[in-house]
C-alpha cells in the first residue's frame, strides 16, 4: 500500500472514530439539550421580555426592565432575608446533627443495621406528605408535640401561628427530613476511615474526646465540606416543605424565595418578573456554590 | 524494657478458634520474629499483645503483670502499623509528639524527644513535612520515630516494611536492626518474609494454622527444622522434598521407580519417608544420584540449577560458576548430617514439588 493510500485509510478509521464517540455522547446530549439547556434559554429569554398572556410565550423584549421591578420589589429581598434565615440556621445544624449521630451510631452494637435502616425513612416519604404530617404533628389544636409537650409543662405552641416559630417549624422539618441522608454521607465516610490510624491513636492514649478532635475531625473536613456543598444545593431549592406546611406564612415569614418565585409566576401570572428572579438566584447560587468549592479545596489541603 | 510472657493464649471469633494455645517466653532485650504465612494467625497474636484484640482465653503478661483487661495506651507498648497508620492531617514533630502530648508531657521535653528521635532516624530536615508529602521509607521512619519517643518497654512491629520496595526493605531492615542493638528494646516482630525473620530477630517463631511450629534462633531452625513445614517455610531458595517408600533402612525407592541410596539409614525405621535437602546443600559428584540439568540460573556469586530428579523438579544451588549445560545428566550426593528426614503424612509441601 502507498504512504497516501495508508493515510486515506487512516482519516477514515479517526472519522469512523470519532462517530462512534459522538453516537454515545448523543442520547445524553440530546437529553440534557431538552430538559436543561432548552428550558434554561426559555427562561433567559423570558426574563428580558415582555410575557404576552396571549399567545403563553415572549413577547416584546424589554431589556432590564423585569430586572428592575424585581430588584425595587421589597417582597423579593424579604424572600431573600427569609431564605437566607433558613440557610444559616438548617445547614450548620443539618451538618453537625448528621455526623454526630453518624458518630454516636457507628459505635459497635446490636440493633444498628435496624437503626440505619430507620434513619431512612424520612429520605423516601415524599416532602409533601412529610409537610402534611408534620402539620397534623405540629397542629396547635389536637396535634401530638403540643400534646407531649404539654406533659411536661411547656407550651402550647402554635407553631404556625407565630412568625418566629413558623421559620423554626420549617427548619425542624426540613432537618427531620435531611439529617439522615447526612447520617448516611457520614456514616460511609466513618467506614471508609483507616482503621490502623484510629488503633494508633489508641495506643498512642488519645481519650475519646482527642480521637474525635483530634484525628476523625480533621480527617472528616474534607468530606464534612463535601457534604455541607451538596446539602446546600438541595437547601436553596427549599419549597415543598414550605408548601405543604406553613405556605410562606403567618405573613410572610416562611416566604423563601423559591415559593415567592412559584407564587409570582403561577398564581399573579407575573412569568417575567419570576423569570428575572430565577435569574437572580441562579447567578447567586452559582457564584455561593463556586466560593463554597473553592473553600472546601482549602480545607482539603489544609488537612 | 521488660519481659512479655504468653500463657497458653486462645483466640476465638464466634465458635471458630484462631489461636491454639501460644505460649511463649520473650526475655527482656531480645528481639523475637513472628513469622508464618498469611493466615497463620500472627498478626492477631500481635494485636492481643497490644491490646487492640481481645484475649479469649489464657494470660498475657508483660513484665510481671498480667494486661488481658489494661488499655493498650497502659500497656507501655509501641506499635508500628504495616501502613504506617499516621496522622496524614499532622506533621511529622505532631505525629511523632501525639502521644507525648495526650500524656501531658511538658513542651520542652516533647520537643526534646521529638528531635532526638528524628536525629536517630535521620529525619530533623523533615520534621515539618506532612506524612503525604514524605516517601515510603520516611513514613515508616515516622512511625518508627513514633514509636521511639515513647521509649516503651516493647515495641511491636506488624509487618513493617511490606509496602516497600525490595531495595528499601533490605535497607530499612538494617536500621530496625541497628535501632534494636542501639535502644535494646523488647522487640516483637511480625512478617511472612523468613528472611526478614531470619537476619533481624535473636528467636525466630514459626507459626502455622494458629499454633506454634518451632521456636529457637535463626539458625537453630534453619539446621534443625522439626517438622516439614518449618523446613519449607525457612531457608531460601526453599528445601527440596522428595518422598517415596523405603526399600531397606538406607534405600529410598520414589514414585517412579528411582532408588536413592540415602547418605545415613532412617533411625526410626518407617516405611514411607520424605527426605529434605536445601538446594545449597547438595555436591556435585562422579557418584550418587542421577539427574538431568534443565535450567542453569548463573548470579555470579552462585548458580542456581533445576533438574529432574526421578518424578521431582529439584534446586542446586552450587558456589561461584559451573559448566553444566540444560540437558547434561549430572550426579549428586548429599552429606549426612545436612540430609533431613520427615513423616510422608505431615510433609504437606511435598506435592507441590511432585511432578512440577
Amino acid at each position: 500500500m502507498t504512504d497516501a493510500a495508508l493515510a486515506r485509510r487512516r482519516n477514515h478509521g479517526k472519522w469512523k472514530d470519532l462517530l462512534v464517540r459522538w453516537s454515545f455522547m448523543l442520547p445524553t446530549i440530546v437529553l440534557l439539550t431538552a430538559v436543561l439547556a432548552y428550558p434554561l434559554f426559555y427562561t433567559l429569554q423570558i426574563s428580558f421580555s415582555y410575557f404576552d398572556m396571549s399567545i403563553f410565550g415572549a413577547g416584546e423584549w424589554v431589556g432590564w426592565e423585569n430586572y428592575e421591578t424585581v430588584i425595587n420589589d421589597y417582597r423579593f429581598w424579604e424572600s431573600l432575608r427569609v431564605t437566607l434565615i433558613y440557610l444559616i440556621i438548617a445547614l450548620p445544624l443539618q451538618v453537625a446533627l448528621g455526623f454526630g449521630i453518624a458518630f454516636l451510631i457507628n459505635a459497635e452494637w446490636g440493633g444498628r443495621g435496624l437503626l440505619r435502616a430507620l434513619f431512612i425513612i424520612p429520605m423516601v416519604v415524599a416532602p409533601v406528605v412529610a409537610g402534611g404530617v408534620w402539620r397534623m404533628i405540629l397542629d396547635p389544636l389536637w396535634g401530638t408535640m403540643n400534646f407531649l409537650l404539654g406533659l411536661v409543662g411547656i407550651g402550647p405552641f402554635d407553631w404556625f401561628g407565630d412568625p418566629q416559630l413558623a421559620m423554626a417549624t420549617i427548619i425542624i422539618i426540613d432537618t427531620w427530613r435531611w439529617t439522615p441522608f447526612i447520617v448516611l454521607i457520614a456514616t460511609a465516610a466513618l467506614l471508609a476511615l483507616p482503621r490502623d490510624v484510629f488503633e494508633a491513636a489508641k495506643i498512642d492514649g488519645a481519650s475519646w474526646w482527642a480521637t474525635l478532635w483530634s484525628v476523625a475531625l480533621p480527617l472528616l473536613v474534607p468530606i464534612i465540606a463535601a457534604t455541607f456543598v451538596i446539602r446546600w444545593l438541595g437547601a436553596v431549592k427549599l419549597f415543598d416543605i414550605v408548601l405543604a406546611s406553613t405556605f410562606g406564612g403567618p405573613g410572610k415569614a416562611t416566604s423563601v424565595i423559591n415559593l415567592f418565585i412559584y407564587e409570582e409566576a403561577f398564581r399573579s401570572f407575573h412569568f417575567a418578573e419570576s423569570a428575572a428572579m430565577v435569574m437572580i438566584v441562579l447567578v447567586l447560587t452559582m457564584i455561593l456554590t463556586g466560593l463554597f468549592l473553592r473553600g472546601s479545596r482549602k480545607l482539603e489541603e489544609l488537612y | 524494657m521488660s519481659t512479655v510472657d504468653l500463657i497458653n493464649v486462645r483466640k476465638s471469633y464466634g465458635s471458630v478458634e484462631v489461636l491454639h494455645g501460644i505460649s511463649l517466653h520473650i526475655a527482656d532485650g531480645e528481639f523475637v520474629a513472628l513469622v508464618g504465612p498469611s493466615g497463620c494467625g500472627k498478626s492477631t497474636l500481635l494485636r492481643m499483645i497490644a491490646g487492640l484484640e481481645d484475649v479469649t482465653s489464657g494470660e498475657i503478661m508483660i513484665g510481671d503483670r498480667v494486661v488481658n483487661d489494661v488499655a493498650p495506651k497502659d500497656r507501655d507498648i509501641a506499635m508500628v502499623f504495616q501502613n504506617y497508620a499516621l496522622y496524614p492531617h499532622m506533621n511529622v514533630r505532631d505525629n511523632m509528639g501525639f502521644a507525648l502530648k495526650q500524656r501531658r508531657v511538658p513542651r520542652a521535653e516533647i520537643e526534646a524527644r521529638v528531635l532526638n528521635a528524628g536525629r536517630i532516624l535521620g529525619l530533623e530536615a523533615l520534621l515539618d513535612r506532612k506524612p503525604r508529602a514524605l516517601s515510603g521509607g520516611q513514613r515508616q521512619r515516622v512511625a518508627m520515630g513514633r514509636a521511639i519517643v515513647r521509649d516503651p518497654n516493647v515495641f511491636l512491629f506488624d509487618e513493617p516494611l511490606s509496602n516497600l520496595d525490595a531495595k528499601l526493605r533490605v535497607q530499612m531492615r538494617s536500621e530496625i536492626k541497628e535501632l534494636h542493638q542501639r535502644l535494646g528494646t523488647t522487640t516483637i516482630y511480625v512478617t511472612h518474609d523468613q528472611v526478614e525473620a531470619m537476619t533481624l530477630a535473636d528467636r525466630v517463631v514459626v507459626m502455622n494454622g494458629g499454633v506454634v511450629e518451632q521456636e529457637g534462633p535463626p539458625l537453630e531452625l534453619y539446621d534443625r527444622p522439626r517438622t516439614a513445614f518449618v523446613a519449607a517455610f525457612i531457608g531460601s531458595p526453599p528445601m527440596n522434598f522428595l518422598g517415596g517408600t523405603m526399600v531397606d533402612r538406607s534405600v529410598l525407592e520414589l514414585k517412579d521407580g528411582t532408588r536413592l541410596q540415602l547418605p545415613a539409614p532412617d533411625p526410626q525405621n518407617r516405611s514411607r519417608v520424605t527426605i529434605g535437602v536445601r538446594p545449597e546443600h547438595f555436591v556435585l559428584a562422579s557418584d550418587g544420584w542421577p539427574a538431568t540439568v534443565s535450567i542453569v540460573e548463573p548470579t555470579g556469586s552462585e548458580t542456581q540449577i533445576t533438574a529432574r530428579l526421578g518424578g521431582h523438579l529439584i534446586r542446586i544451588l552450587v558456589r561461584g560458576r559451573t559448566d553444566a549445560k540444560p540437558g547434561d545428566s549430572i550426579r549428586l550426593t548429599v552429606p549426612a548430617d545436612l540430609m533431613h528426614m520427615f513423616d510422608s503424612a505431615s510433609a504437606p509441601e511435598v506435592a507441590a514439588t511432585e511432578d512440577a
